[in-house]
């Protein structure tokens, strides 16, 4: 056998000991839940173990390959790929997976508590692997382990006793998740499967080399005719799309979304707006190509100037991110359950984030854009992360210290009871709105930024128009959903602020969750912190995604 | 000195958080503290926009060199560092970023001092006014400040924005907690209106600061443009692209006849789509400040605002916050799209504006309710503004720029006025008043003062500012029947103005004593002392600029002399395009008519 292919087969392995720590530490922790039931000790473990897992990171951050052909090998046979972008979000895996065990610390039964922060600590573990993957197969794998644990979190947070079930609408949420769940994996499975038989290959950059032989080929003998691959991308793609768009809530594929936030508990509708979030849309990063690990330039521009992702992707990325945050937005509108409207406001945001992956094909042809697209998409990312999380956990402290937060009525008057809270419920409000000085509005302007510089298309055709004209109006219609989105974030924030408390929620005085209390003042100082110096997490994001343009000069500089 | 400016932000910043972390039990030392920091703030806007008006009027030449860019050593006491990098070249500098950029000119200096001015008073009229949430309530107050007068500070882009939006935050709280029966709507409709408004404008200016440099590599492949924020840098681009484009295209008209179609084709479409451009961006930042001026069509937000908001709100408001709109037409909309400007914006806003003027006259007329009335007289006077702005010369654009301050100091007294009056009697409808001028002597005194800058008596400051707007609607340099209509039909405003206005003072001041009836209130006094020190520096002001203007003229007209050679430069473009002799000859006709 190839050495090569050997120390590429074998060498990766020292880099995922995070994951593995991650894995051993769930074992632990599901065994171990047998024997004492204690969310002190078991949730002191699972944070160790993430502590662990990031020092393990911080030791092997990326690989160092012995020569330029161990690395060409590895790019081929690894079944993941270490590179900058997989770092970055194993990095925001293990932050989220902090955050989320101090959040749900107190949202489940004792004696669930290592069962659940088990099943954390895997779902961290699979939106690492996730990020890093380089085969279809790991990258199935990889979403599979975020999905699993995620079915057994639905049942174990909610009943209070061993033998207490859950109730009618916890059973709902969980079996609609389910469903829906292997339902949407299957059609990402059918997609892969059309991937595999048309090159032959899982390998991601393998995929790329193939699509791009075919091409050219096609294009060398018969120019004129549309290649019989061209149709079968298609379906692939779209299949693609739909599979993992379950997992970004992106419309229409939204459904399950808000009956599931709203039957399971506040702890479980935090995870659920995170955890398949990032995982999508890593998965969607890799699977379409928009980083290929190690590429080269060539590899690169010939995989997007491809006929299916430059040209059908973006209209097909743009529709999505059009309906989706148009329709999340309207129909957050009229909910009155808080977990309900938060579901929509993360279908809301799910679309912001998918115009970043639209406009990406089509900024390759902006020479010096600031942004490119897909980094925009990890900064915004971050940000739904920080905010989201954060106005989850001020809902569960509220639940944990016994004043109901079920509707938005339930929180009025919430700035003369517990004033703190509502100052910083108002800051991950603003923030979700946009206001400037957030992070909210750092990730808004660098998506704005890259849907408006699109540049024009070359031709002018009726069908399809112009492309910057395309994505001005889809800019356009963000901006106009910012502001509808504005009306019932802005509702939370008069409730609390300019309503007199219910007598009952100024009674309820309870024991404090000092984690949730945390990771709620984490979440708010990176909403702010972001949001006043932005410029860290745009360095980060943006040397995690290789650009065109950086390429170039550093080919310059090679040669 | 940038170092006291940079003061002037923080400290309200500081205030902010002080107050709110003192808690709401200690009301009395949060109300020093705030009236110390208003007056610190108030000192500092005096001492530096002192300096900046002596040196403007030691200054015997004030021209710049190419008559439409700002240069850059107009700003004083500026501070500009990166804020985000987006940009870095190879070896390591940032190139390109949104930058804090902060700094006073002539167009500006005025505005932050009206701001001081105006918190000082504020934080004085709502001494007793307000009982609840006191920390709170001033926290916003200065949340409030450091957002108005950072609008007005900056000179970055993005800066401006982020301000711009700031302050919708704690209007929408100091309207919505401490405001009157319908105050959770007015604010939530304050809000939205606004927020809608303001994101089409941050379209605008992004994609603005985005499309500058592709046209100019499309123009110029050879080097590699810069993305700039910067305000004055992107005024310079865009002059500089106004200038070359048609240019390019004269230099091919005039080359031999072997020159290239196709070039010429090419140069053609990329001057139409400039002009797209500037038309759409006009558009997109129209949308945000019209509705913040407001505009005719959009100005359903104001009335309720005001009506709703503490008389602290209101008097910011409309003293201040109404002017970040037609600042950000002075400031952005006029030297980033002057083309557009002049073929869009005097024709469309210019009409809206005189529509306004009447329609606020008219709906004042109407109003029983005074803070109503007040309200809709600035819809009413916000029309000069704009009239003056978009009449796009050097007269109607200082008129503008003085009835922005006059507005701001008038107008706000007006709303202590009548918050002091609703403060004694709890209503605010006329019909309950009569003759009040036999109760309260000095407040009639100072209404009636008021009053009379308001309608623009002559000797008071409202007169020049009217003046100068309407006599800028006549084109004197050709006869354009437009300007004259409007000038007339806004000097009917002018009359409408002094009948609302004085009808209103007649109401409640003269005639038979007519005491509104309310319960168990004790003796209603005079005008004490505090109320006094809010007034009396608006009305000193309101007098001081009616009878010696002249270094508020000699402060702007640098930068006023530049927006209007812009605009100028806007119409020769326009004539040389319409006209069908070759375009260059007309541009030298222009210049020498203006040489003489």
């Amino acid at each position: 056998m190839n050495p090569n292919l050997v120390t590429a087969l074998t060498g990766y392995l020292p880099y995922l000991v995070p994951e593995m720590l991650l894995g051993a530490a769930a074992c632990v922790l599901f065994l171990g839940g047998t024997w004492r039931a204690n969310r002190h000790l078991w949730g002191g473990v699972a944070l160790v173990s993430l502590a662990m897992a990031a020092l393990a990171l911080s030791f092997n951050p990326l690989p160092h390959y012995e020569s330029a052909s161990v690395a060409d090998a590895s790019r081929y046979a690894s079944p993941v790929m270490l590179d900058r972008l997989a770092l970055l979000l194993r990095g925001v895996s293990l932050a989220g997976g902090l955050l989320l065990v101090l959040l749900c610390w107190d949202s489940m039964p004792e004696n669930r508590a290592a069962e659940y922060h088990a099943c954390l600590l895997l779902m961290v573990a699979g939106m690492g692997l996730c990020a890093a993957a380089n085969e279809l197969v790991t990258l199935f794998l990889a979403l599979e382990l975020t999905s699993i644990p995620t079915y057994l979190i639905l049942y174990l947070g909610k009943s209070s006793t061993p033998n207490d079930g859950l109730d009618a609408a916890g059973q709902e949420a969980a079996m609609k998740y389910f469903l829906l769940s292997i339902f949407s994996s299957a059609l990402t499975l059918f997609g892969f499967s059309y991937l595999y038989g048309m090159a032959g290959t899982t390998n991601l950059p393998g995929l790329a080399d193939a699509f791009r032989r075919a091409s050219d080929l096609s294009a060398a003998t018969e120019p004129t005719v549309p290649s019989p691959l061209m149709g079968m991308g298609m379906v692939a793609l779209v299949m693609v799309v739909a599979g993992l768009g379950f997992r970004l809530t992106a419309v229409p594929f939204h459904f399950y979304a808000p009956d599931v936030y709203q039957g399971t508990t506040t702890a479980n509708a935090a995870v659920l707006a995170f955890v398949p979030k990032v995982a999508g849309f890593a998965a969607l990063v890799r699977v379409l190509g928009f980083v290929l690990p190690n590429l080269s330039h060539e590899v690169f521009t010939a995989t997007l100037s491809r006929p299916i992702l430059r040209e059908q992707l973006p209209i097909l990325l743009w529709i999505v991110a059009a309906v989706t945050m148009t329709l999340g937005n309207l129909l957050g509108l009229l909910q009155d359950n808080l977990r309900r409207l938060l579901a929509y406001s993360s279908v809301a945001h799910a679309g912001y984030m998918l115009i970043g992956l639209a406009a990406a094909p089509r900024l390759l042809d902006a020479f010096d854009a600031p942004v490119d697209g897909v980094d925009a998409v990890f900064f915004y990312l971050v940000t739904y992360g920080a905010m989201t999380l954060g106005a989850f956990g001020v809902l569960q402290y509220l639940s944990s210290s016994g004043q109901k937060a079920e509707t938005v009525d339930d929180l009025a008057g919430l700035s003369k009871t517990r004033p703190g809270l509502a100052l910083i419920m108002v800051l991950f409000l603003f923030s979700l709105i946009g206001i400037p000085f957030t992070a909210g509005f750092m990730g808004k302007f660098l998506l704005f930024a890259g849907a408006l510089d699109v540049p024009p298309s070359q031709e002018t055709t009726f069908w399809p128009p112009d492309q910057r004209t395309l994505f001005v109006g889809l800019a356009l219609l963000a901006a106009l959903n910012a502001a509808i989105g504005g009306w019932y974030y802005l509702r939370i924030a008069a409730v609390m602020y300019l309503r007199d408390p219910s007598p009952l929620a100024a009674a309820a005085e309870g024991k404090r969750s000092w984690p949730t209390l945390a990771a709620v003042g984490l979440c708010g100082a990176l909403t702010l912190g972001i949001g006043i110096n932005p410029d860290p997490l745009k360095r980060a994001v943006q040397s995690a995604v290789p650009r065109l343009t950086d390429m170039v000069s550093v080919s310059a500089v090679e040669h | 000195m940038s170092g006291l400016f940079l003061l002037l932000l923080a400290l309200p910043l500081g205030t902010a958080v002080a107050s709110a972390l003192l808690g709401s039990g200690r009301a009395a030392a949060v109300r020093w503290l705030s009236l110390g920091s208003a007056l610190a703030s108030l000192l500092l806007a005096t001492i530096l926009s002192v300096q900046f008006a002596a040196a403007r009027l030691d200054q015997t030449s004030t021209d710049a060199k190419s008559p439409s860019t700002f240069p850059d050593e107009w700003i004083r006491f500026s501070t500009r560092t990166n804020l985000l990098p987006l940009h870095t070249t190879a070896n390591g500098t940032v190139d390109s970023a949104i930058q804090f950029y902060v700094g006073i000119d002539g167009l500006n200096v005025w505005l932050i001092l009206l701001t001081a001015l105006l918190m000082v008073s504020s934080v004085l009229v709502s001494w007793t006014a307000i009982t609840e949430r006191v920390n709170e309530f001033h926290a916003w107050l200065f949340v409030l400040q450091l957002g108005m007068t950072g609008v007005f500070a900056s000179f970055d882009i993005i800066l401006f924005y982020a301000f711009f939006e700031l302050t919708l935050v704690p209007l929408f709280f100091l309207i919505g907690i401490w405001g009157g029966p319908q105050r959770q709507y007015a604010a939530r409709k304050f809000f939205i209106y606004t927020l809608t408004g303001s994101l089409v404008t941050l379209l605008g200016i992004v994609s603005l600061a985005l499309t500058l440099p592709q046209i100019e590599s499309q123009r110029d492949p050879t080097r590699t443009p810069l993305l700039t924020f910067a305000i004055p840098e992107l005024i310079a681009k865009v002059d500089a692209l106004n200038d070359k484009l048609p240019k390019d295209i004269q230099e091919l008209e005039q080359a031999p006849p072997d020159f290239e179609p196709h070039l010429l084709k090419e140069r053609r479409e990329r001057l139409d789509s400039w002009h797209r451009v500037q038309m759409w961006v006009f558009l997109a930042m129209m949308c945000g400040f019209a509705v913040k001026v407001p505009m005719v069509p959009v100005h359903t937000w104001l009335p309720l605002a005001h009506v709703e908001a503490p008389t602290a709100g209101s008097v910011l408001l409309a003293g201040v916050l109404l002017k970040l709109g037609t600042y950000g037409f002075l400031r952005l909309c006029v030297p980033l799209a002057p083309d557009a400007s002049l073929r869009i914006g005097a024709p469309l806003l210019g009409g809206l504006a005189v529509v306004g003027i009447l329609y606020g006259a008219f709906c004042a007329l109407a109003q029983d309710d005074v803070k109503k009335l007040v309200a809709y007289s600035s819809v009413s006077h916000l029309g000069y503004c704009m009239l003056g702005l978009f009449a796009l010369n050097e007269v109607g654009m200082t008129g503008s720029l003085m009835q922005m301050i006059n507005h701001g100091l008038s107008t706000g007294a007006l709303f202590l006025l009548v918050g002091m009056l609703y403060e004694r009697y709890h209503t605010r409808k006329m019909a309950d008043y009569g003759g009040m001028g036999s109760r309260l002597h000095l407040m009639a005194v100072f209404m009636v003062f008021i009053t009379m800058s308001s309608v623009g008596l002559p000797g008071l400051n409202g007169f020049l500012g009217e003046w100068l707007v309407i006599s800028g609607m006549y084109d004197f340099t050709g006869t354009q029947v437009r300007g004259t209509l409007l000038a007339g039909l806004s000097a009917v405003g002018v009359v409408l103005g002094a009948w609302y206005m004085l009808t209103m003072v007649r109401q409640i001041f003269f005639g038979p004593l007519k005491e509104p009836h309310r319960e168990g209130h004790g003796v209603i006094g005079d005008l004490n002392g505090r109320e006094l020190a809010t007034l009396v520096p608006l009305a000193v002001l309101c007098l001081a600029l009616g009878v010696y203007p002249k270094p508020f003229f000699k402060a702007v007209s640098p930068e006023i002399r530049v927006l209007a050679g812009i605009a100028d430069a806007a119409r020769r473009r326009a004539a040389a395009e319409q006209s069908p002799v070759p375009p260059r000859d007309i541009r030298q006709a222009a210049t020498a008519t203006e040489k003489k």
